[in-house]
């Protein structure tokens, strides 16, 4: 495939998932400080269900032999220090790197700081990647799958593990309704019950 | 009924909408939906005009050029564009800063907020590199493809999302 295909075929697939993020209202930094705060379950709600997805359409095409997967290896010391890195960005950020593009779509000003402050974490990466590898970026044992493990066909598990997630964002539907949860302006900010004020109060808009 | 105009759709829905974006991305580019590597690919190339050496990198060459990863690209840009037309189509523009950083330590003022906007975008594509993925790559793509580096990662995402969301709270 020529580049130039591939963009437009990027730009197609990005302008959709853009448009999703937008709508549903997680790529808020209120909605993912709201996640992390464990506040707000809209983050989760979306992301497990994108999750689900990804599952069932994985098990029917490669259940059909039509794709292949393309499973990351194991590296325990690169995917629990980068994993943890990852995350302090997420808080700090109130995005991720994905959710970033959609913040400056919207027109919040700081995303751009961030994603200026990425494109610099990239660069440092590259350079230190290097001197990195030897001790956090090689070895380990390989692209493991829960299915390589266990002898399971991937399908089975992961039409298994779907069902188990449905059942879980049932759950935590029925628990925190998502319309409760996106606020009354869509950001994530939830405004306290009359007559109840301080910390104890609905998080984020206590101090608004 | 389901319209452009609407301030938010379902988290089910739209979660199903981008689970469904693994189609394409599979079927034509043979590869899973992922983010964080566009910004090596976008950030090396701008370094590269000032450090042309950067190019003799092993991971930096992985990254400069190729259908794939120019595609990558062009879905955070594309994110963007969908986001901007979204919010423009349902009047739900932003502009500023969010309310939410009243909330937390350092981000009170408009100076404190950039300067940590600045700090945590470098340290999440520090941590998204050395991981070899984020939410999308690791999370939505990796766990959909029951990988055990991906389950840890993601794993790890979150407790480290935790324990900073918590500490810097000021409320």
């Amino acid at each position: 495939m020529s580049v130039f295909t591939a963009v437009l075929i990027g730009l197609a697939m990005g302008a959709v998932f853009g448009l999703a993020l937008e709508k549903s209202r997680v790529f808020e930094p209120g909605i993912i400080v709201g996640q992390m705060r464990l506040r707000n379950f809209v983050m989760l709600k979306i992301f497990l269900t994108a999750v689900t997805t990804g599952l069932v359409v994985l098990a029917v095409l490669h259940g059909f032999g039509i794709v292949k997967l393309g499973p990351k290896a194991v590296l325990m010391g690169a995917d629990l220090i980068g994993g943890a890195l990852l995350g302090v960005g997420i808080a700090m950020a109130g995005a991720c790197p994905g959710t970033v593009a959609a913040q400056i779509g919207a027109g919040y000003a700081d995303a751009r700081l961030t994603l200026v402050g990425g494109l610099l974490g990239a660069v440092a990466f590259t350079y230190l990647e290097p001197m990195l590898n030897p001790i956090l970026l090689s070895g380990g044992p390989g692209k493991l799958t829960l299915a390589s493990v266990t002898g399971v066909p991937f399908w089975m598990l992961a039409l298994g593990f779907a069902v188990v997630l449905i059942a879980g964002l049932v759950a935590l539907e029925r628990w925190r309704p998502w319309r409760t949860e996106i606020g009354a302006n869509g950001d994530g900010v939830i405004a306290p019950p009359a007559g109840q004020v301080g910390p104890t109060g609905a998080a984020t808009a206590s101090s608004i | 009924m389901l319209s452009l105009t609407d301030r938010a759709w379902s988290p089910y829905l739209t979660g199903t909408i981008i689970g469904l974006l693994q189609i394409p991305a599979f079927l034509l580019l043979g590869t899973a939906l992922g983010t964080s590597s566009s910004y090596v690919t976008v950030g090396d190339s701008l370094a590269s005009f000032v450090d042309p050496g950067i190019r003799s990198i092993d991971y930096a060459a992985k990254h400069l050029t190729g259908a794939k990863n120019w595609w990558q690209v062009a879905v955070v840009v594309g994110i963007a564009l969908g986001a901007f037309l979204s919010s423009r189509l349902s009047g739900t523009a932003r502009s500023g800063i969010a309310p939410i950083w009243r909330d937390v330590r350092g981000a009170g003022t408009r100076t404190g907020r950039f300067v940590m906007a600045f700090g945590a975008g470098f340290i999440m594509l520090l941590g998204a590199r050395i991981a070899d993925g984020c939410t999308s790559g690791h999370g939505i793509s990796g766990i959909a493809q029951l990988a055990l580096g991906s389950f840890i990662a993601v794993g790890a995402m979150f407790a480290g999302g935790i324990a900073t969301a918590l500490l810097t709270r000021r409320s």
